[in-house]
């Protein structure tokens, strides 16, 4: 095993797997930005070096300053975690050639998987079923033959695209020569290309995606699926373990699926296969992502499986010590992504210093965070506060319990998206498990808060402007020696100053 | 005393009165005995005829935040002088700022063009997310302040908008 590991990365994540280090007594060191001397994975940490300025540009993606602190701390492996250089190709192979083990899949997987064209020619070859359309650009004659053969609806995609630009959803036939022709000229003024690709569009698609973990002798298994499908500006904000969409068949067949396209790149460490899920059951190959997810705790949660601990294993050379069929789910994981962000603002980021902070406890939950009260959400990072996970035995109870958990939490001083999971968890189509890509769109109203507590949050108010006058009052009063009028000056300033 | 609390541009009024040991809370017409207990520096329990609930609560100048069961209010405190002032809604010359540092990434209208309530004006982007900002009154624009790819601080007025 290992004795010291860096972990190129910050935040929560980075938290994580200095937890998973010091239990397998591994020592760790962390590298932090000028905007991170005050974060909890640099006090966390055995050791820690600075790497530059806040933007990532010039310090956790630079991948020589990683190397070099690396090889100062003579630290034998890196984590990479998820996000910054997790995925990136080059960074695994500099580890390569620097003898330092990369604790994720080869350089090789990584650039295979990371090009969404190879990507989608490695399932194919691996009979993975993939979202039926054309085979890149097509010209009008072609895209008319494509639809036909994949039949109605279909979308026209701008092959330049990106953002819904260029991007038409036709339902008949007859709409298809016009809305190619707009289609077309949509993409030509937003990317000054208007070729178009085709592709049959799913209605209310989910999204469901396979844990892998795979060893260096061969052996892939999976940890089954996770639910993503609640999503906002296409990123998740709450998954679950198992998906309340599909049975144990297609789970089976899922699970399958993923670890052929993984064995055909001969991976390693734990990665994830990514499903978009028709309403019938039917699923379609998406991308791999070669890394930890930000949501392996709803599957470390229901299969017992420590997802960091083993990648750190896998990397040291272990083989793992179980088989497919003595996997099994247990209960049912949710997970909320808390962000500090406005969701009445089209969920935008609100940076800012989070004052105050209370967090829930209690059987069955996990917060996974590296915040503190006063801590600094900076416009640097993405401003995630902390992963909520919480177990039960049901997926009811799972609810149920997220619910209570989320009620707990108290954060003051940014805003946050609390108030929406809340309404999220008492939506009935979610408690139903009707969830899909398309779920927050299509429900409004639970960007808003319903304003139920304005009387509980008036008398409080009342009561904070009192407290702060009457301690106000009190310093006031003639002062017996200098030391006292400090000692209440200062007790004043912390309640009207911050 | 009375207290005087804005909330999404509605004016609420309580008061809170101290007698003995009992507080009582006089909340558009009812009375109600209130009990509260500061936990720590911002976490408060409060008894109402019964009824309990942990609240978090910061002070900053005027402004009050409360947060209960998820959701944040945001109040501002006036006094009765204000009350007066603020009476009436939005309207004169609107600015449009940025509510936190961001980068101006499409400018949507130009100088002395329409806008109509509610219409958007301006994209700007921060960690790697775009939002539109919006017109609060119908008029035109009077002044561009900043161009596309600029860098603006929280606070930054990108957009003036004149009501005519």
């Amino acid at each position: 095993m290992f004795k010291k590991i860096l972990i190129a990365n910050r935040g929560e994540i980075a938290v994580r797997i200095i937890r998973a280090c010091r239990e397998l007594e591994i020592k760790t060191v962390a590298v932090y930005s000028d905007a991170d001397r005050r974060s909890l994975h640099v006090a966390m940490a055995d050791e820690a070096y600075h790497i530059g300025p806040p933007a990532p540009g010039e310090s956790y993606l630079v991948i020589e300053k990683i190397i070099d602190v690396a090889k100062r701390s003579g630290a034998e492996a890196i984590h990479p975690g998820y996000g910054f250089l997790s995925e990136k190709e080059a960074f695994a192979e500099a580890c390569e050639n620097e003898g330092i083990v990369f604790i994720g899949p080869s350089s090789e997987a990584i650039r295979l998987m990371g090009d969404k064209v190879t990507a989608r020619r490695i399932a194919q070859e691996a009979r993975v079923p993939l979202v039926p359309g054309s085979e890149g650009a097509v010209s009008d004659t072609e895209a008319d033959i494509v639809a036909r053969r994949i039949g109605y609806p279909v979308m026209i995609k701008a092959s330049a695209g990106g953002g819904g630009k260029g991007m038409r959803l036709v339902r008949k036939e007859e709409e298809f020569k016009s809305s190619l022709r707009m289609a077309r000229s949509e993409a030509r003024s937003a990317f000054g290309d208007d070729s178009v690709y085709i592709e049959k569009f799913i209605e209310r698609p989910r999204h469901v995606e396979i844990q892998l973990i795979g060893d260096s002798y061969g052996e892939i298994l999976h940890l089954f699926e996770r639910e993503c499908s609640v999503q906002r500006r296409h990123q998740k904000v709450i998954e679950e373990s198992p998906s309340p969409a599909i049975s144990s068949k297609t789970r089976k067949k899922m699970g399958e699926t993923a670890i052929r396209i993984a064995k055909a790149v001969s991976y390693r460490g734990a990665g994830t296969i990514e499903f978009i899920l028709d309403q019938n059951g039917n699923f379609y190959f998406l991308e791999m992502n070669t890394r930890v997810q930000v949501e392996h705790p709803v599957t470390e949660m229901v299969t017992g499986f420590d997802i960091v601990k083993w990648m750190i294993r896998i990397a040291s050379g272990e083989k793992l010590p179980f088989v497919q069929e003595g996997l099994s789910i247990n209960g049912h994981a949710i997970e909320c992504r808390v962000y500090a962000e406005d969701p009445e603002k089209n969920f935008l980021p609100a940076p800012g210093k989070l004052e105050y902070l209370r967090t829930p406890t209690g059987p069955g939950v996990r917060n996974d965070s590296s915040i503190y009260s006063g801590y600094e959400v900076t416009p640097f990072y993405d401003p995630m506060l902390s992963k909520l996970i919480v177990w039960g035995e049901t997926r009811e109870e799972a609810i149920k319990r997220m619910k209570t958990a989320l009620r707990e939490y108290v954060a003051l001083g940014v805003k946050t998206n609390i108030g929406f999971l809340l309404r999220v968890m008492d939506n009935d189509e979610f408690i139903r498990g009707e969830i899909d890509t398309g779920f927050i769109e299509r429900h409004p109203e639970l960007l808003t808060s319903t304003g139920s507590n304005i009387e509980w949050a008036l008398i409080a108010a009342a009561i904070g402007m009192r407290n702060s006058a009457k301690e106000v009052e009190i310093s006031g009063q003639t002062p017996v020696s200098n030391w006292k009028l400090f000692g209440r000056k200062l007790a004043v300033s912390r309640n009207t100053m911050i | 005393m009375i207290y005087t609390f804005k909330f999404q541009d509605q004016i609420y009024r309580i008061s809170l009165n101290k007698e003995g040991k009992e507080t009582e809370i006089e909340i558009e017409g009812k009375k109600i005995p209130v009990e509260f207990q500061k936990i720590d520096e911002n976490f408060y329990s409060i008894l109402l005829s019964g009824r309990s609930i942990g609240v978090g609560i910061l002070k900053r100048g005027k402004r009050i935040d409360v947060f209960v069961d998820g959701d944040l209010y945001e109040f501002e405190s006036i006094s009765d002088r204000e009350r007066e002032k603020t009476k009436g809604a939005i309207s004169g010359v609107q600015e449009i700022k940025s509510p936190m540092p961001s980068r101006v990434v499409k400018i949507l209208k130009k100088s002395d063009e329409g806008v109509k309530e509610g219409e958007g004006v301006i994209v700007i982007e921060a960690m790697k997310m775009e939002s539109e900002l919006k017109s609060p009154i119908e008029g035109k624009v009077k002044e561009v302040k900043v161009k596309e790819g600029d860098a603006v601080e929280s606070g930054t007025v990108l957009l003036v908008i004149s009501p005519e």
